[in-house]
C-alpha cells in the first residue's frame, strides 16, 4: 500500500498540537495555583509571613513600591549567588522605591535561615516560607524564583533559576516606573 | 522525503518544548532494578541498590561540605523479621558548578550504589520479604535547585534455611556397659 506524504505531515502535525495542546494542560493543572497567563498583570497574591526578626511582614502594606519578591532556600547554591546582588541593589534602588524580600523556602529551622542570612550580609526581610503561599504563586518547585510586582502590586514579570545581574536591573526599572503611584507623580 | 524529514521534526520539536516546559516534574533520581539477595537466617548479606541521577543534575554526596546542605540518606523501615545493619554510601565527587565556580561541592551524578547490611533473625521463616525505605536527595541542575525529595525504594531479600549443626555423637562412657 502506497502511504500518502501528505497524510504523514498531517498527522505529524496533529500529534504535535496535540502534545503541545496536552502538555499546556498539564502545566497549568500541576500546581494548585494559578498558571503564569492568569498571574501576569493582576495582582500579587497577598500573604502575610513571619519575618526574621519577628515581626509579620504583609505583601500588600509595600504598595506604592516596586518590590522584588524572591523564592529561595538556604541549599540552593544558585540562590546564593544573587543574594549579593540583591543587597547591591537594595542599596541602590531602595531610595528610589524598590523593596526586595526574601521568602525562605526551606526546611531549615528559623537559627540556620538567619544564620545564613547574617553570613551573606542581607540588608532586606527575610521571610519563613509556607508550601501555601508558594502554591498561590504557582507553584514554586524551581529555587530561586523571583517574581517582580510593580508599585501598585501587580505582577510584571518572573524569572526561574539563576539569571544574571542585568536581567534583575532590567525587570527592577520597569517595575519601578509603573503603577498608579508612579503616573500620580508625573 | 522533505515532507517526512518536516513530520520528524515538528514531533522532534514538540517533544523537547514539551520537556523545556515541565521541567524536572518526576523524579531526578532512579532505583535500578535491585538484586534478589539470597540470606541464610541469622546471617548478615550486603544488598548492594543502584540509583541513577538524571543527566544534567546533581545531588548531594552523604556528606556535604555545607552545613547547609541536604545530604543524600537512605532510610531503610524497620522490620521483624530483619535486621537492618550499617548504610554504606560511597564517596562523592568534588565539582565546582557554573553558579560557583571557585566552590567545590561533594556530590553524586550518574549512576551511584548505596549498600545495606541485612541479617535476618535465626528465628525467621525461610521465604521471600519485602524491604521497604526512602531515598531523600536534594537536586540541582546548572542554574537551580529543586526542593528535597523522597524517592520509594524497595527490595527483596529471600532467606534461606540454615543448614542443621553438624550432629555429634555422644562420649561414650567407659563405665557405660558395667
Amino acid at each position: 500500500m502506497k502511504r500518502n506524504p501528505l497524510i504523514l505531515f498531517f498527522v505529524a502535525a496533529i500529534v504535535a498540537a496535540m502534545l503541545f495542546a496536552g502538555i499546556r494542560m498539564a502545566r497549568d493543572n500541576r500546581a494548585n495555583g494559578p498558571a503564569k497567563g492568569q498571574l501576569m498583570g493582576n495582582l500579587a497574591p497577598d500573604f502575610e509571613l513571619p519575618a526574621l526578626d519577628g515581626k509579620n511582614l504583609k505583601l500588600s502594606d509595600l504598595r506604592g513600591k516596586a518590590v522584588l519578591l524572591n523564592f529561595w532556600a538556604t541549599y540552593c547554591g544558585p540562590c546564593k549567588v544573587e543574594m549579593p546582588w540583591f543587597v547591591e541593589l537594595q542599596k541602590e534602588y531602595g531610595p528610589q522605591g524598590l523593596q526586595i524580600v526574601g521568602v525562605a523556602m526551606d526546611d531549615a529551622g528559623t537559627e540556620d535561615i538567619a544564620k545564613f542570612a547574617k553570613e551573606m550580609g542581607v540588608n532586606y526581610p527575610i521571610l519563613i516560607g509556607k508550601e501555601s503561599v508558594g502554591q498561590s504563586y504557582g507553584g514554586v518547585s524551581v529555587l530561586p524564583t523571583t517574581f517582580f510586582l510593580d508599585r501598585d502590586g501587580k505582577l510584571i514579570a518572573r524569572e526561574f533559576g539563576l539569571q544574571s545581574r542585568s536581567v534583575f536591573v532590567e525587570h527592577i526599572k520597569k517595575a519601578m516606573s509603573q503603577g498608579q503611584a508612579v503616573q500620580a507623580q508625573k | 522525503m522533505k515532507i517526512f524529514l518536516t513530520s520528524a521534526l515538528l514531533l522532534i520539536s514538540a517533544g523537547v518544548w514539551a520537556q523545556d516546559e515541565l521541567g524536572p516534574q518526576g523524579p531526578l533520581v532512579k532505583m535500578g532494578v535491585a538484586p534478589v539477595v539470597t540470606v541464610v537466617q541469622g546471617k548478615p548479606a550486603t544488598v548492594p541498590l543502584s540509583f541513577r541521577v538524571s543527566s544534567g543534575y546533581h545531588i548531594n554526596s552523604n556528606k556535604p561540605k555545607s552545613e547547609f546542605l541536604i545530604p543524600t540518606v537512605l532510610k531503610v523501615e524497620a522490620t521483624t523479621d530483619i535486621v537492618i545493619g550499617k548504610t554504606t554510601y560511597p564517596e562523592g565527587q568534588d565539582m565546582s558548578f557554573a553558579f560557583a565556580p571557585d566552590e567545590k561541592l561533594n556530590v553524586y551524578t550518574g549512576d551511584f550504589n548505596v549498600d545495606v547490611l541485612v541479617r535476618p533473625l535465626h528465628s525467621v521463616q525461610a521465604g521471600k520479604y519485602v524491604v521497604r525505605g526512602t531515598l531523600k536527595y536534594q537536586a540541582c541542575d546548572n542554574a537551580a535547585c529543586y526542593p528535597p525529595k523522597q524517592l520509594p525504594i524497595s527490595f527483596d531479600v529471600k532467606i534461606a534455611k540454615a543448614a542443621p549443626a553438624a550432629r555429634q555423637n555422644p562420649a561414650q562412657s567407659p563405665h557405660a556397659h558395667q
